[in-house]
C-alpha cells in the first residue's frame, strides 16, 4: 500500500460564538506516494482547513486522518510535533522565515531540531539544497535582504532539508508574481520528480494547477471531484475564474 | 550544542532588535554593580570591624549571666550600661567551657565607669601648702612628706607660697580684663575686695601667724574664682590582666609597664589619656600637627582654626602651673624665641600659640623642648595612684586606690575612640568598686567589727560605716598634680597604700570572685555559631546559668550597624531588581506577542514546546548574564582598585570600623556567585510567564498571515 495520506469522512467544525461553521463536511481522500497533488476550490471552500489536518497542526472534529500510516487522532501533542518534524515539510504562503536567522540557518533549523546529524553533514545537506534552489551564494543573507521568490526558495529548501515523505504548501505562489510563482512550482515539481517526495499544494491559480498530476476540487467543504490537471483547468476557465495574472493576496 | 548556539544567536539578535533591552540591561547592570561593590564593602567592613571588636574587648564569644535584666552591650547601649547580673561561679564555668572543643581561652571581665573630677589647680596647690604646714608642725603623717628635714619643708613652703602668689597675680590680671569689658557692676565687689587683699604684701607678711586661717581665706574666697575644674568620665574594664594581654594580642603597652602578674593596677587607654588627661594646649598642638600630616591646612580648615583660637585664649592651664621663677624663665625664653619685648607671659603664650601652617612644626618642637618640661603635661602620670570612687550597686560609695602602671592601645586602633576609650583595671579593684565583697574587704569588715565591738554588722551598714561619707559626688578620682593628698578617712583608709598595691593575688583569687561577663576566644573562628550553641547547651546541662552570644550581638548597636546597612543594601537591590523584573516581564510579554508567527512557524516545522520555552528564557538569561556580567566586572574592577588604593579612614570613629587607618576592601568570590544567582533568578522568574505564554502559541498561527 503506497498511500501516504488517508482521509475518511472527515468533518471539521469551527465554533463562532453560538453558530457552528462546517469547514469540511465529510471529506475522504487518498494521497499516494510521489504524487504532485493540487487542491483547488473557491475561497472558503476548505483548502487550508484540509491542509492543516493533513499537516497535523489541527485535528478533525470527526472522521479519520492518517498520515504516514499513523492515525493522527491517537497521537499526543509531542508525537504530532515529531511527526511534523520528521515526515512533513511546510511551505507557507507568506514564506515564514525566521527573520533573525540567515538563509543557511533557516534551512538548517529543522536539522538542528532533529539532532540527527553532525555539523559537517548538516552543512553539506544545507548547502546541497541551497544549490538545488539556486541560492548557495546567498547563504549568509538575511531573509529581509531577499526578494519574495528567493525567500520562497529558501522555504522550499527548508521544507525539504529533512527529506520528508510529504511536503505541504498552502497557496505557495499567492504572494508572488506569476512568473516567480511558476518558477517555484517548477522547482517543486523538479524535486518531486528527482526525489519522489509527495507534494500537496493548494491554489486558486489554474496556471499553477496545471503542473499537478491530479487536482482535488473542493467546494463548500466537500470534494467535488478528483480529476486531471487538464480537466481542472478547463473547469476553472469555464467558471471564468481569475486569470493567471491574479494579484497576490487573492484570499479575502 | 549547535542548538544552543542557535538559541543564543536568536536571543542575541532579538535583544539587539529591541531598545527596551538597554533599559533592562542598565537596571541589571546597576543592581549587580551595587550589590558587588556595596556588598563587598560591607563584607570588608564587617570583617575589619570583627577584627576590631574581637581584638579589643569582645573576643569571639561573650558569656554573661542568663539572669541579667538587659542584654550584654559592651560598648554601652541606648541607656548607658546594661543591667547585668553577676556571675558568681566563674571557676566552675571556666572549667566547663574549657571542655568545649573549640574554646581556647576564657577571660573574665566586668566593665563600669566613674566620673573623675580633676579639682582646680588653686585648690590643689593650696592643699599642698596646707599639708606642708601640717607636716612642719608634725600634725600630718603624709607618707610622701615623711622624712623630710625642717629646712627642706621650709624651702618647699616658700616655693609653694610663691606659686600661690603668682596665681593670684594671674587672677588679678584676668580680673582687670574682665572689669574693662563688663563694667564694674557685673562683678561681685566682695570678689574684687578679696583679690585686692591677698595681692597685698601685708597679707603674706602675716600669713604664717595664722597659716590655717589664711589658707582657709584663700580656699573660700580665691579658689572658687577658678572654675576650670574638669569632669571626666572614666570607663574601665576589670579583667584578669595577664590573660587579657595574651588573649587580645593587638594590645600593646605604650607608656610604662604592664601590671605585674597578679597585682592590682590600672592601665589607661592611651587615647583617653591623651584626650582627657593631657594639657589641652599640648593636645591641640599634637592634633594640629597630625592634621597637617594628613594634608589639612590651618588656613583652610575651620576646625583647625578653632584649635588655634582655643590655644591662644586658653593659656591659663599653663600660666597657673608656674610659680614666679618659672614664670620669669618662661617669659624670657618666649621673648627670645618670638623676638618680643612683651613682659606678660599670657600675652606671649597667646602669640606663641598663634600657629600657622608655616610655623607649626617649629613651634610644636619648641613647645616640647622648652616649655613642656616646666609644666605637668598630664594630670595623671605613670606611677601615680588613682583614687577611684564609685557608687556600688548597693548605693554606697566605694573607693579604691589603684596604681597607674602605664597606658596601652590596640594596634591599628590607636585613634579609635571606641577602642581607646576604655581603660583596664585588675579584677580585684573592679570588684571592690562594684561593691561585691572580696576577701580583702571581708577581712577588713572583721577588723571593723572588732574595733567597734559590734557583734553583727550587716553588709549594707558595714559598707556605710566603711565608706558612707555623705558625699554627693558620683565618683571622683584624684591623683598627680591634681590632688596629691585628698583626705580619705575612715577604716577604708587601710585599703589604701602599700600592702594592697603590692599584694600579689593568686589565680584562684582572681578567678574566684564575682565577674559580669567573660570573653571566650576560640580556636576556629569559622565555627562560631556551633561553639555558641555548644556553650549554651553545656550551660543548660550543667546548670551554669550563663548565656553565650557572638561578638556581634555582644557589641550591641555597633554590631548591628553592618547588619542594618546590609538590610538597606538588600532593599535597594531588591527595589532595582523588582523594577527590572516588572520591565523584563512586560518587554518579554510584548516581544512574545510580536513573535507569535515565528513561534507558530517553529512549532509547525517541528519544534517542541520545550524548545520555545528555552528560547524565550535564553533570551532574558543572555540579557541578564551579559549586563550582570558587565556589572560584576565593573564592580570587581572598582573593588580591586579600592583594594590597591585602600580607603583612608575619614575620621577617628572610622578607625574602629576600618580596623586601622585604611580599609582594604576585599571581594569575596561568594558575593560574585550570589550576584550571579540573583541575576539568574531575577531574569528567569520575570520571563517565566511570557515563556509559558509562548509555548501555548499554536502551530496554526504559522498559517495565518501577519496582517
Ligand atoms: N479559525 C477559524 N474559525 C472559524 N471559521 C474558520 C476558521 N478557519 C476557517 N474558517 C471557515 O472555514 C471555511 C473554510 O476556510 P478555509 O480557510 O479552509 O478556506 P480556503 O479554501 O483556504 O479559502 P481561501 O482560498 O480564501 O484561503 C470558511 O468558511 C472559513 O470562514
Ligand atoms: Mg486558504
Amino acid at each position: 500500500m503506497n498511500s501516504i495520506v488517508s482521509i475518511r469522512d472527515v468533518v471539521k467544525e469551527y465554533e463562532l460564538g453560538t453558530t457552528v461553521v462546517q469547514a469540511l463536511r465529510g471529506v475522504s481522500l487518498e494521497v499516494m506516494k510521489g504524487e504532485f497533488l493540487s487542491i483547488a476550490g473557491p475561497s472558503g471552500s476548505g483548502k487550508t482547513t484540509l491542509l492543516n489536518l493533513i499537516g497535523c497542526v489541527d485535528t478533525a472534529t470527526r472522521g479519520v486522518v492518517e498520515v504516514a500510516g499513523k492515525d493522527t487522532a491517537k497521537l499526543t501533542e509531542r508525537e504530532l510535533t515529531d511527526l511534523r518534524l520528521n515526515t512533513i515539510g511546510f511551505i507557507f504562503q507568506s514564506f515564514n522565515l525566521v527573520a533573525v536567522l540567515n538563509v543557511f540557518q533557516n534551512v538548517e533549523f529543522p536539522l538542528l531540531l532533529q539532532r540527527k546529524l553532525g555539523s559537517k553533514e548538516r552543512r553539506d545537506r544545507v548547502m546541497n539544497l541551497l544549490e538545488q534552489v539556486g541560492l548557495h551564494t546567498h547563504a549568509k543573507h538575511r531573509p529581509s535582504e531577499l526578494s519574495g521568490g528567493q525567500r520562497q526558495r529558501v522555504a522550499v529548501a527548508r521544507a525539504l532539508v529533512t527529506d520528508p515523505l510529504l511536503v505541504l504548501a498552502d497557496e505557495p505562489t499567492a504572494n508572488l508574481d506569476s512568473a516567480t510563482g511558476n518558477q517555484i512550482i517548477d522547482l517543486m515539481k523538479e524535486l518531486n520528480q528527482k526525489k519522489g517526495t509527495t507534494f500537496i499544494f493548494s491554489t486558486h491559480d489554474h496556471k499553477v494547477m496545471q503542473h499537478a498530476n491530479a487536482v482535488i476540487r473542493l467546494a463548500d467543504g466537500k470534494v467535488l471531484a478528483r480529476e486531471s490537471a487538464k480537466d481542472a483547468v478547463a473547469h476553472a476557465l469555464s467558471l471564468g475564474e481569475a486569470p493567471a495574472e491574479a494579484p497576490a493576496g487573492a484570499r479575502v | 550544542m549547535s542548538r544552543l548556539t542557535m538559541l543564543l544567536q536568536i536571543a542575541w539578535r532579538n535583544l539587539l532588535a529591541s531598545p527596551v533591552n538597554l533599559i533592562i540591561g542598565g537596571l541589571i547592570l546597576a543592581g549587580t554593580f551595587l550589590f558587588v561593590v556595596v556588598g563587598g564593602l560591607l563584607d570588608s567592613l564587617n570583617d575589619s570591624m570583627a577584627r576590631s571588636v574581637i581584638g579589643s574587648v569582645a573576643g569571639h564569644i561573650q558569656i554573661y549571666s542568663s539572669k541579667s535584666k538587659d542584654e550584654l552591650s559592651l560598648f554601652g547601649g541606648m541607656g548607658g550600661d546594661p543591667d547585668l547580673s553577676a556571675v558568681t561561679e566563674f571557676p566552675r564555668i571556666k572549667e566547663a567551657l574549657e571542655q568545649v572543643e573549640n574554646v581556647k581561652e576564657v577571660v573574665p571581665m566586668g566593665s563600669s565607669g566613674a566620673l573623675i573630677t580633676a579639682g582646680n589647680i588653686v585648690d590643689v596647690t593650696l592643699e599642698r601648702l596646707r599639708n606642708l604646714f601640717k607636716a612642719r608642725d608634725g600634725q600630718l603623717d603624709d607618707p610622701r612628706l615623711k622624712g623630710l628635714s625642717r629646712e627642706e619643708l621650709d624651702t618647699r613652703i616658700a616655693s609653694t607660697r610663691r606659686h600661690v602668689r603668682q596665681m593670684i597675680k594671674v587672677l588679678e590680671a584676668d580680673q582687670k580684663k574682665a572689669l574693662a569689658i563688663l563694667k564694674n557692676q557685673a562683678i561681685d565687689p566682695d570678689v574684687v575686695a578679696s583679690l585686692a587683699k591677698v595681692s597685698q604684701d601685708a597679707f603674706w607678711d602675716d600669713f604664717d601667724k595664722d597659716a590655717m586661717g589664711s589658707l582657709e581665706f584663700l580656699e573660700n574666697k580665691i579658689a572658687p574664682q577658678v572654675t576650670d575644674a574638669q569632669m571626666m568620665f572614666l570607663r574601665y574594664l576589670g579583667t584578669d590582666l595577664d590573660r587579657f594581654q595574651t588573649s587580645f594580642d593587638r594590645m600593646q603597652i605604650i607608656d610604662g609597664t604592664p601590671v605585674p602578674k597578679g597585682q592590682r593596677g590600672f592601665l589607661l587607654a592611651k587615647l583617653f589619656y591623651e584626650d582627657q588627661m593631657k594639657l589641652k594646649n599640648a593636645r591641640r598642638l599634637d592634633k594640629l600637627r597630625d592634621a597637617k600630616a594628613n594634608g589639612r591646612l590651618i588656613a583652610k580648615d575651620d576646625e583647625l582654626k578653632r584649635f588655634v583660637k582655643e590655644n591662644r585664649s586658653q593659656t591659663r592651664d599653663i600660666v597657673l602651673q608656674m610659680d614666679d621663677l618659672k614664670t620669669a624663665e618662661a617669659t624670657k625664653k618666649l621673648q627670645t624665641f618670638l623676638a618680643s619685648t612683651e613682659p606678660d607671659l599670657t600675652t606671649l603664650l597667646s602669640t606663641f600659640f598663634d600657629t600657622t601652617d608655616e610655623n607649626l612644626e617649629a613651634r610644636h618642637q619648641y613647645f616640647y623642648k622648652e616649655l613642656a618640661p616646666m609644666v605637668e603635661l598630664y594630670k595623671v602620670r605613670v606611677g601615680d595612684t588613682l583614687t577611684i570612687k564609685a557608687f556600688t550597686r548597693g548605693g554606697a560609695i566605694q573607693a579604691v586606690n589603684v596604681r597607674v602602671y602605664g597606658t596601652f592601645s590596640f594596634t591599628g586602633l590607636e585613634k579609635s575612640p571606641l577602642a581607646g576609650g576604655t581603660s583596664l583595671m585588675d579584677l580585684m579593684s573592679f570588684r571592690d568598686l562594684y561593691g561585691y565583697l572580696t576577701a580583702d574587704k571581708a577581712e577588713e569588715l572583721k577588723q571593723l567589727q572588732r574595733d567597734t565591738g559590734a557583734k553583727t554588722v550587716s553588709r549594707e551598714s558595714a559598707e556605710d560605716a566603711l565608706f558612707g561619707e555623705g558625699n554627693t559626688i558620683v565618683a571622683e578620682a584624684t591623683a598627680g598634680i591634681i590632688d596629691e593628698e585628698n583626705s580619705f578617712t575612715g577604716v577604708g583608709r587601710r585599703l589604701r597604700e602599700d600592702d594592697l598595691v603590692k599584694r600579689v593575688y593568686t589565680d584562684s583569687e582572681i578567678n574566684g570572685g564575682v565577674i559580669l561577663n567573660a570573653a571566650v576566644m576560640v580556636k576556629d573562628p569559622t565555627k562560631l555559631t556551633e561553639t555558641i550553641a555548644e556553650i549554651n547547651r553545656v550551660s543548660q546541662e550543667k546548670n551554669l546559668s550563663i548565656k553565650a552570644v557572638s561578638w556581634q550581638q555582644a557589641s550591641g548597636i555597633l554590631g548591628q550597624i553592618i547588619t542594618f546597612f546590609r538590610g538597606v543594601l538588600f532593599l535597594a537591590v531588591l527595589f532595582i531588581f523588582g523594577i527590572a523584573m516588572v520591565i523584563i516581564n512586560n518587554a518579554m510579554m510584548m516581544a512574545t506577542m510580536q513573535r507569535t508567527q515565528t513561534i507558530g512557524t517553529m512549532r509547525a516545522i517541528g519544534a517542541q514546546r520545550s524548545l520555545i520555552l528555552t528560547m524565550v528564557l535564553t533570551e532574558s538569561v543572555v540579557l541578564g548574564v551579559l549586563f550582570g556580567g558587565v556589572g560584576i566586572l565593573l564592580g570587581s574592577g572598582v573593588m580591586a582598585w579600592l583594594h590597591e588604593r585602600g580607603i583612608p579612614a575619614p575620621n577617628d570613629v572610622a578607625y574602629f570600623f576600618f580596623s586601622g587607618p585604611k580599609l582594604l576592601p576585599q571581594l569575596s568570590s561568594g558575593n560574585l556567585v550570589i550576584a550571579l544567582i540573583i541575576i539568574l533568578l531575577v531574569t528567569l522568574i520575570s520571563t517565566l510567564f511570557p515563556a509559558l505564554i509562548a509555548t501555548r502559541v499554536s502551530p496554526l498561527r504559522a498559517m495565518q498571515s501577519d496582517e
